[in-house]
């Protein structure tokens, strides 16, 4: 279980998520205190392991910094669960096996709030609102790439 | 069967397939200093080697002051990332061009120019403009961390095969100086939209793409990330032969391989494209950027829209304008020729090589920078700096005070020292317009290096179809 933090936005860059000033940075945990830095400063505090982030469409466009869902990852966000996700951001999120890119419908996207208590359950394809006591269905990931979550990374992942 | 030049690239660079993955190939990794620490340490608690060490290539150049190379690196943190790759290239035997190479540069401006990028062949570096490379009949795509990894360990990525896209550009350019190939880009992104190449490898085909030049084909590609794509290419011409010829790392037997290649480097007639996008060259003007995205761009003679104009209805696209502008300090209606400027920027791996530093300097003409304005010129590599020292382009720009600095990304990201002061406003050459993405709090507008040399002259925006 965990919280939702929810920014109706769409395109929310990789520059947004880790400002390229910190692109500097080699340890995990200073790059998580700039997490989300370009919209939200305090990111960073009011994240608690195992939460999610929400948002709208093309969620981590921009560039193929790993910074970004490393940041995201480092502060506890579990997964992060949007319209669509620009490419690089959904392989490095799914290779480095840092958080759930988690891909849901217009509809489920409005239906989520800020501060909504949610399970998902990866094996069922479902998300559970449990301030609001709804069920939604979140778009199944392929066969692979499911595969490499529960191997917890490309590295670890070991074909049939 | 017919096939696009992606699918034949694709085809001849598959060496397996693993649950519907395929296993591509990669015939050449970049590598700088920024995306690759953590997977050199990756290697080393493996105990792994780098795999072909031969393919691999590396430079400094997000990181690195463009001001002058005798002094020491002042922030230590980024001391210590160039340090980390001259140590890291030294262990694993990886040639590196460092800050001391006469080939230093933007791992995008150098790979073409060292020859290292061929046609036909996979490209992959840590970084997401490597699309750039595309223009050379390349398949080139930016990769992040984890994948670096796995690449310098087994010289092959999983990839899903992306769509095809075809966007053909037909028609001619009413004006080869004013209206370049960053406008052409532009219009095209302008149309599809931020994320409407996703999962897809753009094709730029058409009369238009055929006229560009090399320089020019590369700022197409290199902004196909921009408009969401995997990677963009053009397929191989003569001007694409003649480019690569004896440089540095041109194969010896590069005269048998160009033969080879005009025969198999393009797409066949009948091929079929999953989607297709056709624009007319001859209709594109020069264009400014005017929100916090690449898409978020009108022509010279526009004004800034009204956000439900901008969003035809969709009301999250009209938010996002809304955003922009008070991001941007922006009102509806300001002709784009109204909006002063704090700062110029000409440089990065979308226009930092040979013709965007010569284009730019034909506007000057004597005259001098806004005294309001501050100008950046910064070459893409060490040989592009030389080359235009060559032609004198240094002193013309030093006598209209635009400053002449060392080869680097500088002011395109925000992570070195080049950056703009909270609430600047810049006219620049680069590629990302996002919020922050030239320092907290900077505004950026997007075009080509002679609109950015004109406004630095004019201290506004200026249609500059009426200065050539």
């Amino acid at each position: 279980m965990g919280k939702v933090i929810k920014y109706e936005k769409d395109n929310i860059d990789t520059d947004v998520i880790l400002p390229g000033q910190y692109l500097k940075l080699h340890d995990y945990d200073e790059i998580a205190k700039h997490a989300m830095e370009g919209i939200d400063p305090n990111f960073h505090s009011k994240v608690q392991k195992g939460d999610f982030l929400v948002a709208g469409r093309n969620f981590g466009c921009g560039s193929s910094r790993e910074h970004a869902p490393i940041a995201l990852s480092q502060c506890g966000i579990k997964g992060v669960i949007a319209v669509t996700f620009a490419r690089i951001f959904y392989r490095n999120a799914v290779d480095g096996g840092f958080l759930l890119p988690i891909e849901v419908d217009e509809d489920t996207y409005k239906k989520i709030s800020d501060g909504d208590q949610i399970e998902v359950d990866i094996t069922q394809n479902q998300i559970k609102n449990l301030t609001k006591n709804q069920t939604y269905t979140m778009k199944p990931f392929s066969e692979i790439v499911a595969k490499i979550i529960a191997a917890g990374g490309l590295f670890k992942y070991k074909p049939d | 069967m017919a096939k696009t030049l992606f699918e034949k690239i694709w085809d001849a660079h598959k060496v397996d397939e693993i649950d519907g993955r395929s296993l591509i190939y990669i015939d050449r990794h970049m590598v700088h200093e920024v995306t690759s620490p953590q997977a050199f340490d990756g290697l080393r608690i493996n105990k792994r080697k780098v795999r072909r060490p031969d393919l691999t290539f590396a430079t400094m150049d997000h990181n690195v002051p463009t001001t002058n190379r005798s002094l020491p690196i002042v922030d230590q943190i980024s001391a210590t990332q160039i340090k980390t790759l001259e140590k890291n290239c030294q262990e694993f035997g990886i040639p590196l061009f460092g800050l001391d190479s006469p080939y230093q540069g933007i791992v995008h401006v150098i790979g073409p120019e060292l020859g290292i990028t061929l046609p036909g062949t996979t490209i992959v570096c840590g970084d997401s403009h490597t699309s750039t490379h595309g223009a050379f009949g390349a398949f080139a795509l930016g990769i992040g961390t984890s994948d670096v990894e796995h690449v310098l360990a087994t010289q092959c990525l999983v990839l899903d095969k992306p769509k095809t896209f075809e966007i053909k550009v037909n028609g001619k350019r009413k004006n080869t100086h004013a209206i370049t190939a960053k406008d052409i880009i532009l219009s095209i992104i302008k149309k599809i939209g931020t994320a409407g190449g996703n999962g897809t490898v753009l094709e730029y085909r058409g009369q238009a793409i055929s006229d560009l030049s090399m320089d020019e084909r590369m700022t197409m590609c290199n902004m196909s990330i921009e408009g969401g794509a995997r990677a963009g290419l053009v397929a191989p011409d003569q001007k694409t032969f003649d480019y690569l010829k004896n440089r540095k790392y041109t194969p010896k037997n590069y005269d048998d391989l160009v033969e080879n290649w005009k025969n198999t480097l393009k797409t066949d007639d009948g091929s079929k494209f999953d989607k297709s996008f056709t624009i007319d060259a001859s209709q594109i003007i020069p264009q400014v950027s005017w929100g916090t995205n690449p898409a978020m761009t009108t022509d010279v003679t526009e004004s800034v829209p009204e956000p439900a104009e901008f969003a035809r209805g969709d009301s999250s696209q009209e938010t996002a304008a809304k955003n922009a502008l008070q991001y941007m300090d922006l009102k509806s209606g300001t002709p784009i020729t109204d909006i002063k400027i704090d700062r110029v920027f000409i440089g990065s791996c979308t226009n930092a090589r040979l013709q965007d530093l010569v284009e730019a300097a034909s506007v000057i003409q004597g005259r001098k920078a806004s005294p309001n304005v501050r100008v950046m010129v910064v070459p893409g590599s060490q040989q592009v700096k030389k080359k235009a020292e060559e032609m004198g382009l240094d002193k013309i720009f030093k006598d209209a005070n635009f400053e002449w600095r060392e080869s680097g990304c500088s002011m395109c990201l925000g992570m070195n020292p080049d950056i703009l002061s909270r609430g600047e406003r810049c006219a620049s050459t680069s590629n990302r317009n996002f919020e922050g993405r030239q320092g907290a709090g900077g505004r950026t507008h997007l075009v080509s290096p002679i609109m950015a040399a004109a406004a630095a002259i004019a201290g506004h925006f200026v249609d500059v179809r009426e200065w050539v």
